[in-house]
């Protein structure tokens, strides 16, 4: 296999480990933390 | 274990892969389970406290025999914030180091001699406290004024650490020298990030004594410039939530993957996240102070940014550890979005703890940033929220991850087995103490809210209609608090169960290993010049003005205030 094919096939998507679920769990983490410091705003603005 | 190596071509990557592990010598396990005693034996002590207080705070119980409350107070956060855990943490460390790159016979003798300073600072610094001669709460926030061995005793367990710090420094450097080519373990690099973190941090407290509190409550000098003793406290106050933290971390990513079957993510992103905490956990303690007058808005504001740059390393992980979950479970044959979540080894309480360690670290984090928000933190400043937080991040992402790692960690320095049923104990004591401290730290945030001051004695405030609305959240905090006094009695029986009374045997010290293919590290992960020179910068420029200011516009010096708590 050439060098040039070895790479190509190195980058390739199949290569590339499935993480859909940890790109969703994250997004939820990010979600929640944004939530809570937009709850925590209004009670501030409130008072 | 032998490492996969490659052949040298490229010069900016590291060429080897993974951890060889060292086996631990009886001497080197005796060290690290005298540090395990001391936690365990402040665990049941501090827990002890806990109990006490969140009955004293539910209204329906009154401390017998003249107890003052301020004293169970201190008790408890000196006990469990800087005794168990930096117990804990430098026994835990030393067992890394040992397993990673050894110690020579001279290491291990100033290892111990480190162990004797620590042991003795603590001891000197207990008997203060229990005597109700250092009421000062574990911040020691002058100008209450404790006797002067409590703060010579910690002191001196600050210098303990300090020399276990170096021992670490020295063995890492050896190691260094003797393979000169090769990436260092994983786990080593972390502890010496993590101990670097501390010294420097630790420079903030030790000025503060030596120059401030020590000779202040020997009566060498009559006052004392409170707000630069709060200044230097909180310069280490908050890398200390980083000093407790990282070592949880460093289970987390290096760990726990070899107990679920899996591999580490990434070491190149394991070590970078380690060094962004290295740069970020120092110059941010004015975030602390936001409500303090004295100190200019402006460099309040700078801190409070640098702060969020915490985030970065947190979110980081995060991703990390999502992604070890998850490859793990889909190389196991488990597909669907989340089907990878079936894998996981949840009747493993070495896993099942550290993971609601980490999912506690979702909220906690949350209200972190809530707490490091400048304007809103006047929302929560001194309240009881606060104590919430800290009960989610430190009593359980960290504690909870702690007993993670002793499940294993205890019985393979004692040559035993973890049993079926000690696994069950600690998955019962698992979950008691997460339905406890979901009880008490809600409560806690809720009651913050709305404005329920924490630290102080139980009072109705002269039956304010407010502190009517309290009553229920601080019943709610003693039933929290119950249980989860009952599962620390738990976790004590259990540690002197995989001490004294599991079947001999030999239980795996679990180290994670990379990926066959993983990509190599790059060298620049350990420009330690580098590293520390940015972190130093950081320092200077966050805190020179700040300091200077402090001292040249001095405010008057404060009088030692002795009574009702303090040294009375």
């Amino acid at each position: 296999m050439t060098t040039e094919k070895k790479k190509q096939l190195e980058s390739s998507p199949e290569n590339e480990p499935n993480l859909k679920g940890t790109l969703i769990s994250v997004s939820v983490v990010g979600i929640f933390i944004l939530v809570t410091w937009f709850g925590v705003f209004m009670l501030f603005l409130s008072r | 274990m032998e490492t996969a190596t490659a052949p040298a071509k490229i010069t900016n990557v590291f060429t080897n892969r993974g951890t060889k592990e060292l086996s631990l010598p009886k001497n080197e396990r005796r060290l690290v389970m005298s540090y395990m005693y001391v936690a365990f034996i402040s665990l049941f002590i501090g827990g002890l406290m806990g109990l006490l207080q969140v009955l004293v705070r539910s209204g329906s119980f009154e401390l017998p025999w003249g107890i003052n409350y301020y004293t169970i107070l201190t008790v408890h956060g000196v006990i469990l914030g800087l005794v168990l855990t930096s117990f804990f943490i430098i026994g835990f460390q030393n067992a890394l180091m040992g397993k990673t790159v050894g110690y020579s016979k001279k290491q291990l003798n100033w290892a111990w001699i480190g162990f004797a300073v620590m042991t003795i600072g603590m001891i000197s610094a207990a008997i203060t406290v229990l005597l109700g001669k250092a009421n000062v709460l574990y911040t020691f926030y002058a100008p209450l004024q404790a006797h002067p061995v409590f703060y010579i005793g910690i002191t001196l367990v600050v210098v303990g650490s300090w020399i276990n710090a170096f021992v670490n420094f020295r063995q890492f450097y050896v190691w260094k020298k003797n393979h000169p080519d090769e990436k260092s373990p994983l786990l080593a690099f972390m502890v010496v990030i993590n101990m670097l973190m501390w010294c420097i941090a630790t420079i903030g407290v030790a000025s503060a004594m030596l120059a401030q509190f020590i000779p202040w409550s020997l009566g060498y000098k009559n006052t004392i410039n409170v707000l630069l003793s709060r200044t230097l406290f909180w310069y280490f106050g908050h890398p200390l939530v980083y000093f407790w933290l990282l070592p949880a971390y460093m289970a987390w990513y290096a760990i726990i993957p070899k107990i679920i079957g899996g591999k580490i993510f990434s070491d190149t992103l394991a070590r970078f996240s380690f060094i962004l905490f290295l740069f970020f956990s120092i110059p941010v303690g004015l975030h602390h102070q936001l409500t303090e007058p004295g100190l200019d808005s402006t460099w309040k504001f700078i801190q409070v940014i640098l702060t969020f740059m915490v985030v970065i390393p947190s979110l980081m992980t995060a991703f990390s550890l999502f992604a070890t979950f998850e490859i793990t479970g889909r190389k196991k044959g488990y597909g669907g979005l989340f089907g990878w979540l079936k894998h996981l080894p949840w009747k493993d309480v070495r896993f099942l703890a550290p993971f609601i360690g980490m999912l506690a670290f979702i909220p906690g984090g949350a209200g972190g940033i809530v707490n490091a928000s400048y304007q809103i933190n006047t929302l929560v400043h001194n309240t009881i929220w606060v104590t919430g937080h800290f009960h989610l991040t430190a009593a359980t992402t960290v504690i909870l991850t702690f007993f993670g790692i002793a499940y294993w960690l205890i019985p393979h320095l004692t040559g035993r087995k973890l049993t079926k049923s000690v696994n069950r104990l600690g998955i019962i004591q698992t979950i008691l103490w997460t339905v406890g401290m979901l009880i008490m730290s809600t409560s806690m945030h809720i009651q913050g809210l709305i404005g329920g001051p924490r630290r102080s004695d139980y009072s109705d405030y002269g039956g304010t209609a407010q502190a009517a609305e309290w009553g229920a959240y601080q019943m709610a905090q003693a039933v929290g608090g119950t249980i989860l006094f009952i599962a620390i009695i738990l976790m004590v029986y259990i540690f002197i169960k995989m001490v004294f009374f599991s079947p001999k045997g030999e239980e795996e010290f679990p180290i994670a290993q990379e990926e066959d293919h993983a990509e190599f590290t790059p060298k620049w992960t350990e420009n330690w010049k580098l590293w520390i020179s940015i972190t130093i910068v950081l320092i200077l420029f966050a805190y020179t003005v700040p300091v200077m200011d402090v001292i040249q516009n001095a405010p008057p010096g404060s009088a030692p205030f002795d009574w009702p708590i303090g040294n009375s």
